[in-house]
């Protein structure tokens, strides 16, 4: 709990208070007592307008000693909530886009939502309720002592159980708890990826096949909810029994010391009053423990999340002049599964551009992703300018590459916002450059509002081509030393690619770009192409070459050479 | 749960409304006896506690001070029955209402959810996944706390303050007044600051909304961050949502905080009202000590409800601004439905495109021709044909597949499938009718198996008998995987058609996705196919085979392609190009080559380099 570390001035201060105000209110059933023992004595002379002067008083300090322990606890488990909630965001910033993929948003979302106000409720009202009940525990106890031990020792007679009954509760109700969160997140992303893809539901008229696997997540999770309150309405009543057994205890035994003479009913009532000063803490405490437990299980799944490693830090500077790719006997396998890259060793040189092409699933994009160290690759098997990537520092490395994904992103930011990334050394000239050098600036212009027309979910709508060429854009305006475009002209016509391709040739010169391409025509243009199947390299050289060589890549070509010969006759 | 693109809606209204009251009554309609047994078992528990003070007082007055040892212990006999039936009670009271909140909203997701993926995709336009998201998981929670602890607390509450306020008026009005006279000061102090908190607390889920919102963008598109090293930039402006969130956090805490603190205070100075006035009246012997102190108890008994009031006014609150909402979205009608009478018919294959006029801007106007997709669409595709339409980005052959749908309805004009207009269709026929196969592949969470039969049945056309998982025999799948060039990679797969897959297909690759969904459309097996940019990703090596088994099984279905790269397109009929949202030129490869048009040029400088 180093979060709470941090504000233990406001906690110290916090509980002080709660001190205060819990002495103070223990003290009102004593005054009351003292004048109902006065009232007993002699009620015509009984002092009673200091009585009440007192409880006033008493009952103001109390208020305003809650009102600074609630100011000074809360805030501070608030401040505990934004550290957390901070510290979780720059862990995520350093998950892999499969790792966020392999647990889903939504998720994620409950654990940075819901888990983090359940360590607020923890740090916060959790924490001030279960110091108030020990508070008042600790304080009535020693109050009832000091009035008549031999009936404190009957009164507090039932409470034994209630320790017993706690620890028994806790248990069942932490695994319930548990089990009802992780359904949660199971409910959560049916709705989600169903309405992400709800063009798909709708195509082939599957709302009802949708409806039936939400239905079965849906009633899971009401199972799980109702076995989660089959415990949780024990526990309320059974606290109220517990104390109300303390009051019929103190009745019937403190009654008969009344009767006896031993102690005077003023301390009866001061008993009863401190039985019922503890009735609310007592009912109440199946509730604290409740978000004692949620908070302690959602501190557990969020620091699953936290990593101990710091957050890549802002980019110092990118590595020197235009480096060279080198991969070496790279085997590559996503977590348990079979490798998708196997002894991979190639080079693209300085200035070079080298194309990766081969079927589907070869690995091809695999390649990029290592480099870029979005998956991190085995020690000394990825080098960039001569490193090892895993030597250099993250954002340097990221900042000397431009990486132009498969599936383009944008934010729902303006455009200008999408492109530049809100990097300072990329101005909006530079932006605009970018986009026109990826093809998109005169379509930009005819959106609503140019280069500040805001996209996606809230703004315009933009195609998949007009999105792959903003993010080309975006890698583009960074001005990188090496280039990787990961089959970038996937869902770009012919017209368009051509003019991008024109285009590109001006921006590539100089920098060192490795093409990931199905398009054998683009890969044409590099001075050497490398043929990736099921992971390995089969073949590579320059395009001539291997298309002499007739193997795969002469293979892939004739292929489409047939296509187009065929459609031409 | 998250709550997020909530802005501007957070708004909470007033705690009751009736016309929400009366629809979220009949929502839970199936648990009114549910509802009607724990409310009858309120004010059974406010007697039995009420009776605590009495059975006190009774005991001080009668047995205490009169030396009445063993009527006292009978005192404690009757107390006994009382506590042990308050906690039957109460544990019944606590499961039911936990029951009927669960129940609530179970109901309300399911409806929900079934709503929701039955609006047009307009909708979908208009609203983001995230609010879909937060309706059917927050706001449905929100609304079930209403009926776990704020609707029923309040009564057992009401009933409770009733009792309280009888049974003290009843042994002493005198003394019941004194009480009293704190009630004004307490409703000004408790509304002032109920009010506040009110507006504290509007801020407060704006806020949160849009932090959410923010988080969940910023997990879509981490790779980008990642990739150019924003992550700084990115922290700064999520530090700013939070912290900003967390001020408003507070300034509603002051609030909640004080109204609390000031409750308790006035409570403790009633109880000194109490002691002044009913001491004088025991001095003057007009006044018991056993009522006295019963007197007290029940003081105590009567500002706890309405210090917690609070709490559960701010839950009723939330619940009333979710329902609101909730009734929003279900209020919202389909665009697109079925007619009410469907005609039987349209079992041939052929699809006609009359006149189609089309914009996804709704408010596009004839003269103004920039909005419009399609202008004037015309085309006609005979049983049996393979079409294919081809034209440069955003000429609208995406638009063609989702009118052909219906998606989307036209503007003017009319879509017509085997002679019948789709509008006359019924809609879930029509899909199964005409099958569509996605430019952005989308996969579910689920074994292979399940993503590949989706919404099949056994002959694939017909209404649909789903929710049984449809009833495609395991032969049919391997068939149309062998067929999709999928099997090969299924074999890899660990489990085969049981591996899993996560959220979006993202354990496997793109390509491999979109053979699973090709595969997925052979399984679906429609009568008329629609194959919208599929292969655009895949390799030549499997697009070559996908083509090759492709014709073998487009032999006699009507087909629609619609293409990118004029190369995948050479084994149709023939070939439409759109130009300016209408069919430009139409006719084989050969004749729109020979006719040296649009088409022409497009082909020349796919080839040319």
């Amino acid at each position: 709990m180093r979060y709470c570390a941090r504000y233990r001035r406001r906690y110290l201060a916090g509980y002080a208070c709660l001190l205060t105000g819990t002495t103070l209110s223990l003290t009102i059933p004593w005054t009351i007592k003292q004048a109902i023992e006065s009232l007993e004595r002699d009620a015509a002379t009984a002092a009673l307008g200091t009585f009440v002067a007192a409880i006033v008083a008493l009952a103001i300090f109390n208020g305003l000693a809650r009102l600074g322990s609630r100011f000074a606890i809360i805030g501070a488990a608030q401040r505990v909530e934004f550290d957390v909630r901070n510290d979780l965001y720059a862990s995520m910033q350093g998950f892999s886009p499969a790792t966020i993929a392999e647990r889903g948003t939504g998720e994620l979302m409950t654990r940075a939502s819901s888990d983090v106000s359940a360590v607020k409720q923890l740090v916060g009202f959790g924490g001030l309720s279960l110091v108030s009940t020990t508070f008042a525990y600790g304080g009535a106890i020693a109050a009832m002592l000091a009035v008549d031990p031999w009936l404190t020792l009957w009164a507090m007679s039932p409470y034994p159980v209630l320790i017993l009954l706690a620890k028994r509760f806790n248990a069942a109700v932490h695994d319930r708890t548990e089990a009802q969160q992780e359904q949660l997140g199971v409910v959560s992303s049916v709705v989600q990826e169903h309405i992400a893809g709800i063009s798909v539901v709708r195509a082939y008229a599957m709302e009802r096949r949708a409806e039936a696997v939400f239905d079965a997540a849906n009633a899971e999770f009401l199972r799980r909810s109702l076995a989660l309150g089959r415990v949780e309405a024990q526990f309320s009543p059974l606290m109220s029994l517990i104390a109300g057994v303390g009051i019929l205890v103190v009745l019937w035994a403190g009654g008969r010391a009344v009767l006896e003479g031993r102690i005077t009913l003023g301390a009866l009532v001061a008993f009863n009053g401190y039985l019922a000063y503890l009735a609310w803490p007592t009912l109440a405490l199946g509730w604290t423990l409740s978000i004692v437990r949620r908070g302690l299980t959602s501190m557990g799944r969020i620091q699953e999340l936290l990593t101990r490693t710091p957050p890549p830090p802002a980019p110092a500077e990118t590595v020197p002049g235009t480096p060279d790719i080198r991969f070496e006997g790279l085997t590559f396998a996503y977590g348990e599964r079979a490798p998708v890259l196997r002894d991979v060793s190639f080079e693209v040189r300085s200035g070079e551009t080298v194309a990766i092409v081969g079927p589907t699933g070869s690995g091809k994009s695999t390649l990029g992703h290592l480099l870029a160290r979005l998956w991190e690759p085995p020690p000394g098997t990825v080098f960039l300018g001569g490193r090892d990537v895993r030597a250099l520092d993250r954002g340097t490395l990221r900042a000397s590459i431009g990486f132009v994904p498969q599936e383009a992103f944008l934010f729902s930011r303006s455009i200008l916002e999408n492109v530049t990334l809100g990097r300072d050394d990329v101005p909006a000239e530079i932006a605009r450059q970018a986009a026109d050098a990826s093809g998109i600036a005169a379509e930009v212009d005819e959106f609503p509002q140019g280069f500040a027309t805001v996209v996606g979910e809230r703004g315009l709508t933009v195609s998949g081509g007009q999105r792959q060429r903003l993010a080309l854009a975006r890698a583009l305006a960074g001005g990188p030393s090496v280039l990787v475009l990961d089959d970038v002209f996937a869902s770009v016509d012919a017209a368009k690619e051509e003019e991008i391709v024109a285009n590109l040739a001006r921006e590539v010169a100089g920098r060192t770009v490795l093409l990931m391409t199905h398009r054998l025509r683009a890969a044409r243009a590099a001075s050497r192409v490398i043929v990736l199947v099921e992971g390995r390299i089969v073949e590579q050289g320059a395009h001539d070459e291997l298309l002499r060589a007739g193997g795969v890549y002469a293979r892939l070509w004739r292929i489409q050479q047939l296509e187009e010969e065929i459609a031409r006759a | 749960m998250p709550d997020v693109h909530d802005d501007g809606e957070g708004a909470l209204g007033r705690a009751f409304d009736r016309r929400l009251v009366g629809r979220l009554w009949g929502a839970a309609r199936a648990h009114h006896r549910l509802i009607y047994g724990s409310l009858l078992l309120f004010p059974l528990i406010a007697a039995l506690e009420l009776a605590q003070p009495y059975l006190l007082k009774v005991a001080i007055d009668e047995h205490i001070l009169r030396g009445d040892w063993a009527g006292l212990t009978r005192v404690a006999g009757v107390y006994v029955v009382v506590l042990a039936a308050l906690y039957a009670l109460r544990m019944a009271e606590a499961y039911l209402m936990h029951v009927t909140g669960q129940r609530v909203m179970h109901d309300l997701r399911a409806t929900l959810f079934a709503h929701v993926v039955r609006l047009d995709a307009r909708f979908f336009d208009r609203t983001p996944v995230g609010r879909l998201m937060t309706r059917v998981l927050y706001d449905a929670e929100a609304v079930s706390d209403a009926f776990t602890s704020g609707l029923s607390a309040i009564v057992a509450d009401v009933v409770t303050l009733a009792g309280v306020v009888a049974i003290m008026l009843w042994m002493d009005w005198h003394l019941a007044l004194v009480t009293f006279s704190i009630v004004p000061v307490l409703a000004v102090a408790a509304g002032y600051f109920r009010l506040r908190a009110r507006d504290a607390y509007r801020t407060v889920r704006r806020r949160l909304a849009r932090l959410n919102g923010f988080l969940q963008e910023s997990l879509q598109g981490m790779a980008v961050v990642q990739l150019f090293a924003r992550e700084a930039h990115e922290r700064e402006r999520f530090h700013e949502l939070n912290a900003s969130y967390r001020r408003a956090l507070f300034g509603s805490t002051i609030f909640e905080a004080t109204l609390y603190s000031s409750v308790e205070a006035i409570g403790a100075i009633a109880v000194a009202l109490l002691l002044w006035y009913g001491g004088a009246q025991i001095a003057a012997g007009t006044l018991t000590f056993g009522a006295l102190v019963a007197f007290l108890q029940y003081t105590n008994r009567f500002f706890l409800p309405i210090r917690d009031l609070g709490a559960k006014y701010t839950v009723m609150q939330a619940a009333m601004a979710s329902a609101e909402r909730i009734f929003e979205l279900l209020d919202e009608r389909p665009a697109i439905t079925s007619p009410a009478v469907a005609p039987r018919g349209g079992e041939t294959t052929s699809v006609t495109f009359d006149r189609v006029w089309f914009a996804y801007d709704t408010r596009a106007r004839f003269w103004r021709d920039d909005t419009w997709v399609l202008r004037e669409c015309s085309f006609e595709v005979a049983p049996g044909e393979h079409v294919a339409i081809v034209g440069a980005t955003g000429e609208g052959k995406s638009t063609c597949a989702r009118l052909l749908n219906r998606s989307y309805d036209v503007s003017r004009g009319r879509v017509l499938v085997g002679g019948l207009d789709v509008r006359e269709w019924d809609l879930e026929r029509l899909r199964r009718h005409v099958g569509l196969i996605f430019q952005d592949t989308v996969l579910f969470t689920g074994s292979v198996e399940a993503n590949l039969r989706l919404g099949a049945t056994a002959d694939g056309h017909g209404p649909s008998r789903l929710g049984d998982g449809g009833a495609v025999d395991a032969a049919t799948l391997e068939r149309a995987v062998r067929m999709a060039n999928a099997s090969t990679f299924i074999e890899a797969l660990p489990g085969r058609f049981d591996a899993p897959l996560s959220e979006r297909g993202a354990n496997i690759s793109y390509g491999q996705r979109q053979l699973l969904a090709i595969a997925r459309a052979l399984v679906y097996n429609p009568a008329i196919l629609v194959l919208d940019e599929a292969t655009s990703s895949v390799d030549p090596e499997s697009e070559a085979l996908i083509q090759d088994a492709m014709k073998r099984l487009l032999a006699g279905r009507t087909t629609i392609t619609i293409a990118h790269r004029l190369a995948t397109v050479h084994g149709a009929d023939r070939i439409l190009v759109l130009h300016r949202g209408r069919v430009h030129e139409a006719g084989t490869h050969a004749d729109l080559v020979r006719h040296g048009g649009l088409y022409a040029r497009l082909w020349e400088l796919q080839t040319s380099r």
